[in-house]
């Protein structure tokens, strides 16, 4: 190393370029970091989460009994704080809402969102350019509209389609109070009635993250310190929203048979101008607790009519082992059969369809009315209207899930979960239900994390952060998604608290 | 004109792209707010924000030592921080760190074996990259790294149509980013530079992120640029510019672009500029062409000279003099140094660069009858080049070959006028003297 430095300094002391080398330079100049004009090494990380759902809800709306609303989320973690930033959804995407109403696996309603980008003014690459009172104003300078479709399938195939709205308004990015002094004034703008099946409504654009969890849960996995669990990590995020309540008429084979299956997926335009599908949901957790690491992608990409290749993952589940290594509870014997019905056809009697194909989908049966006093465990704790039935915002899902895992549909009473039991806003009253977006003047400041660590031995390299809000700044929040963790995840709520008192 | 030394050796004037551009919240999550993150998932890195990223997934490890998967999303983001800032010091850390995640979970970890063929890739081992993306697509056939790596290292081996294969394969399963700049390039190396154009806009179209914005927009100037169109190479740069200010790829392509259409001052501004933060040797040797150009030969030879301690230091320490070093020596240095480097490279990877680098090499070493071979191996994918026909057009005129030699001489100027302040001056001088353009 000491003649490498030698010769370095010989070299910054020699007759030089253009002045004097920087450290920069001296690194670049370190023998064996060869750089060849010919290798262009272009990015290869991608982090772009507006392609990925990250949660699929629906439930007969509590409101209006007589129809069924949907909510697909993308790009989560949109942080309010250290902004002003700005979300926004692909507009070379198409997001999609299958709706499969006989069982069989394959869609007949499929309803499509794309969206486009304006800018009322080239010259400026703001957000906005002052105060905003209304989607119209001049000052709300970058705006997305959206189409939205409905397509009617048979095996597979579209055999009608129909425009249900042209250039529908997104409402923006909650910037903060300056900018936006009545944000739900915006709301309110972007939620529109739609002439489907003779009275729907839409809406689409920001909206504080429904979900709720501890994500130190799958710390777990590691044999991690769970003492401090009990945060909802996801507080105070945002995430990009596509809601829509129909007529239940509309979406249901018929009368005797209510169940309908629902699950997203997003398809990115190909640079030959194909769409390749890159992401599906339909039930949470499926692709973190159930499909193992190496077949996400795989998952993502498939169909729900082909779920019979990921049907061992749901029969020998890797999860109960992992608890019972750590926790020594005992995993349930195997094959699981109340997980398949959980996950892959519904459960009889409750949500399942007759002649059903296993097959991952959201299932709901839209003829068990709403509850005005939904149960946060839905129906492990007696309240049919909620997850698995469908999944309504305030459904404890991630404790549901564990619960399930452990056994809970076979009789095998337990009390897992992540002790975050709700969701940091509440959920409105009406359509689209979802909680406003947290903005900047709500967020607390935020202290970077120091990049200084026994991992790199060193300060990393520091980058320039500057908070203009320019148009390239519409950059995804990168820093992990919900669900992260290969296998998933367990916490059991110390036993030395007190336990929530629940019937069973 | 003398600078004044830069003044601090501070480790942010390593930073080349990745400006933390507002909404580029990387690592935000869990890290800004005091609890310990779940790390980054690998597919959610993005350029922007990649310290914080790196920060935020280094508190987690600590935490979390056994957690495989972060160790490898870790491994991947240093490489990207070495790609985005030249700073090599981060190989070694990502090499523990897919080790690390290897030696967690030896089975089925295609994240690390596709963070290790990126590595790979970076260290220009590029049989061991495909070794390792191959590895890594057999676990996950749909890994979005291994599909772009494996694309990468089939190019730098000079496999053209199974790289072309492999970017139209990545494209259908994982079409992002990543894929389609890599897709752009295969197409411009296949002599197709409207069909590369297409898909960088088409990747323009979709990205979001400043880093990504700014790499793409700099792929579309210096595709502009070989085609010698260059107002729409400064648009480019200037977008790239505007996404991330002060990215030295953008500024070094707008400064051959103001070089190549007579705004010399400000091009050798931009040069200036790149060289005081990156003196690599294809950098020197722009300034020092266009100090030449200028007239200033020993402010040119100031900056070749800079080339030759760079091959010197090379070799004392062992490492192979790489392509851009070798060209630079062939024009500006020592020929004979520069037919070995060629060479060694030649053996390792046969490629249109490497072809067209030995070609030269052994022109410059008086050895025209093996470098006309060199040089029309180098013509045969179809990658339109005007440096490479302006070689061969000079290689045919010491063979005596006056018609081919006009032939690639006028091809090279009508190309890309401007390619090289100094070549297209010796360019034209040779077709003069050979009658003029018939």
């Amino acid at each position: 190393m000491t003649a490498i430095t030698k010769s370095l300094a010989a070299l910054v002391s020699c007759a030089l370029a253009a002045g004097g080398l920087t450290a920069a330079g001296v690194a670049v100049l370190q023998p064996g970091t060869a750089q060849a004009s010919s290798h262009r090494e272009a990015p290869l990380i991608s982090g772009q989460p507006q392609y990925d759902a990250t949660d699929v809800y629906a439930f007969v709306s509590p409101d209006k009994p007589d129809t069924t609303t949907m909510v697909v989320n993308v790009l989560p973690f949109q942080d309010p704080a250290g902004g002003p930033n700005f979300y926004k959804f692909a507009h070379d995407a198409r997001y999609d809402l299958h709706v499969d109403n006989n069982g069989d696996g394959q869609g007949d309603l499929l309803f499509r969102w794309t969206f486009k980008d304006h800018l009322k003014n080239g010259d400026t690459f703001l957000y906005n350019t002052g105060p905003v009172n209304s989607l119209e104003d001049a000052t709300l300078n970058f705006t997305q509209t959206y189409d939205l479709e409905v397509i009617k399938l048979k095996h597979q195939k579209a055999v009608a389609r129909a425009k249900l709205g042209s250039d529908l308004p997104v409402a923006p990015s909650n910037v903060g109070k300056a900018s936006m002094p009545d944000y739900q004034k915006l709301r309110d703008q972007a939620v529109r009635k739609i002439g489907y099946s003779g009275g729907s409504t839409a809406f689409a654009g920001q909206s504080d993250d429904p979900f709720f969890l501890d994500l130190r849960v799958f710390d777990l996995l590691y044999g991690g310190d769970m003492s401090e669990v009990g945060n909802d990590t996801l507080k105070g995020y945002n995430v990009q929203s596509m809601s829509l309540q129909v007529p239940t008429s509309a979406l249901t084979e018929s009368k005797d048979q209510p169940v309908i299956g629902v699950w997203a997926t997003t398809h990115r335009q190909t640079a030959d101008g194909d769409w390749t599908q890159v992401s599906r949901l339909g039930s949470p957790l499926v692709n973190e607790v159930v499909i193992p690491r190496k077949d996400k992608d795989k998952f993502n990409a498939s169909a729900p009519w082909d779920d019979g290749q990921f049907l061992k993952f749901v029969q020998e589940p890797e999860l109960p082992k992992l608890v019972e290594q750590i926790y020594k509870i005992k995993a349930p014997d195997t094959p699981r059969d109340d997980l398949v019905q959980a996950f892959l056809t519904g459960v009889p009697k409750l949500n399942q369809p007759p002649n059903v194909r296993p097959a991952e989908e959201l299932r709901l049966n839209t003829s068990i009315p709403p509850t005005g006093s939904p149960k946060r465990l839905g129906v492990l704790d007696g309240d049919n209207a909620g997850f698995p039935n469908g999944r309504r915002l305030s459904d404890d899902v991630l404790d549901i899930a564990l619960q399930a895992m452990e056994g809970e549909l076979l009789g095998k009473k337990n009390d897992l979960g992540d002790a975050v039991d709700e969701n940091d806003q509440k959920f409105g009253g009406s359509f689209p239900y979802l909680a406003l977006p947290s903005s900047g003047s709500d967020a607390k400041a935020v202290s970077k994390s120091a990049g200084q660590s026994l991992l790199n031995g060193g300060s990393g390299i520091g980058s320039s952060s500057d908070d203009n809000m320019v148009l390239a700044g519409s950059a995804a929040a990168g820093g992990g998604a919900v669900l992260l963790l290969g296998l998933g995840f367990l916490w059991m709520r110390s036993r030395r608290r007190a336990p929530r008192m629940r019937r069973h | 004109m003398v600078f004044a030394l830069a003044a601090g050796l501070t480790a942010t004037s390593v930073v080349i792209g990745a400006s933390d551009g507002s909404g580029g919240s990387g690592g935000g999550q869990g890290a800004a707010r005091g609890v310990r993150p779940a790390a980054a998932r690998y597919e959610q890195l993005s350029g922007d924000g990649l310290a914080r990223q790196i920060g935020a997934m280094q508190t987690h490890l600590r935490g979390e030592p056994k957690d495989a998967e972060s160790w490898a999303g870790l491994g991947s983001a240093y490489v990207e921080q070495a790609r985005t800032s030249g700073d090599p010091t981060r190989y070694p850390q990502a090499e523990k760190a897919f080790a690390r995640s290897l030696s967690l979970q030896p089975r089925d970890n295609d994240v690390a074996l596709a963070g290790r063929a990126s590595l790979a890739a970076a260290r220009h081992d590029f049989r061991g990259a495909l070794r390792d993306a191959d590895q890594a697509l057999k676990v996950n056939s749909y890994s979005q790294g291994a599909l772009a790596v494996r694309v990468d290292a089939l190019v730098e081996l000079g496999r053209y149509q199974d790289a072309y294969k492999a970017a139209e394969k990545a494209d259908s399963l994982r079409p992002g980013i990543p894929v389609f700049t890599r897709l752009g390039y295969v197409l411009e190396l296949r002599g197709d530079p409207a069909g590369a154009r297409r898909v960088l806009l088409r990747a323009q179209d979709s990205a979001t992120s400043p880093s990504d914005i700014a790499y793409v927009s700099t792929a579309l100037g210096q595709l502009a640029w070989n085609q010698g169109e260059y107002d729409t190479a400064r648009r480019a740069y200037s977008t790239a510019l505007r996404a991330v200010p002060g990215y030295l790829p953008a500024l070094e392509g707008r400064g051959r672009t103001s070089v190549a259409d007579g705004r010399q001052k400000a091009g050798i501004r931009d040069l200036e500029a790149v060289v005081r933060r990156y003196p690599l040797p294809a950098e020197l040797a722009a300034l020092g062409e266009a100090y030449e150009a200028r007239g200033d030969r020993s402010l040119a030879r100031r900056q070749y000279s800079v080339v030759g301690t760079w091959i010197t230091l090379a070799r004392a320490n062992g490492v192979a003099t790489d392509l851009d070093s070798a060209l630079v020596a062939a024009d500006h240095g020592e020929v004979r140094e520069a037919l070995k480097a060629a060479r060694a490279e030649w053996d390792r990877r046969r490629t249109v660069h490497t072809a067209d680098a030995l070609a030269w090499a052994l022109h410059r070493n008086g050895e025209d009858e093996k470098a006309l071979e060199y040089a029309e191996r180098a013509a045969g994918p179809g990658y339109r080049n005007a440096a490479f026909r302006y070689h061969r057009g000079v290689i045919e005129k010491s063979l005596g070959d006056d018609k081919s030699a006009r032939r690639h001489l006028k091809a090279a100027l009508d190309l890309n006028p401007g390619f090289s302040p100094t070549g297209a001056r010796a360019a034209k001088a040779a077709l003069k003297a050979l009658g003029g353009a018939r």
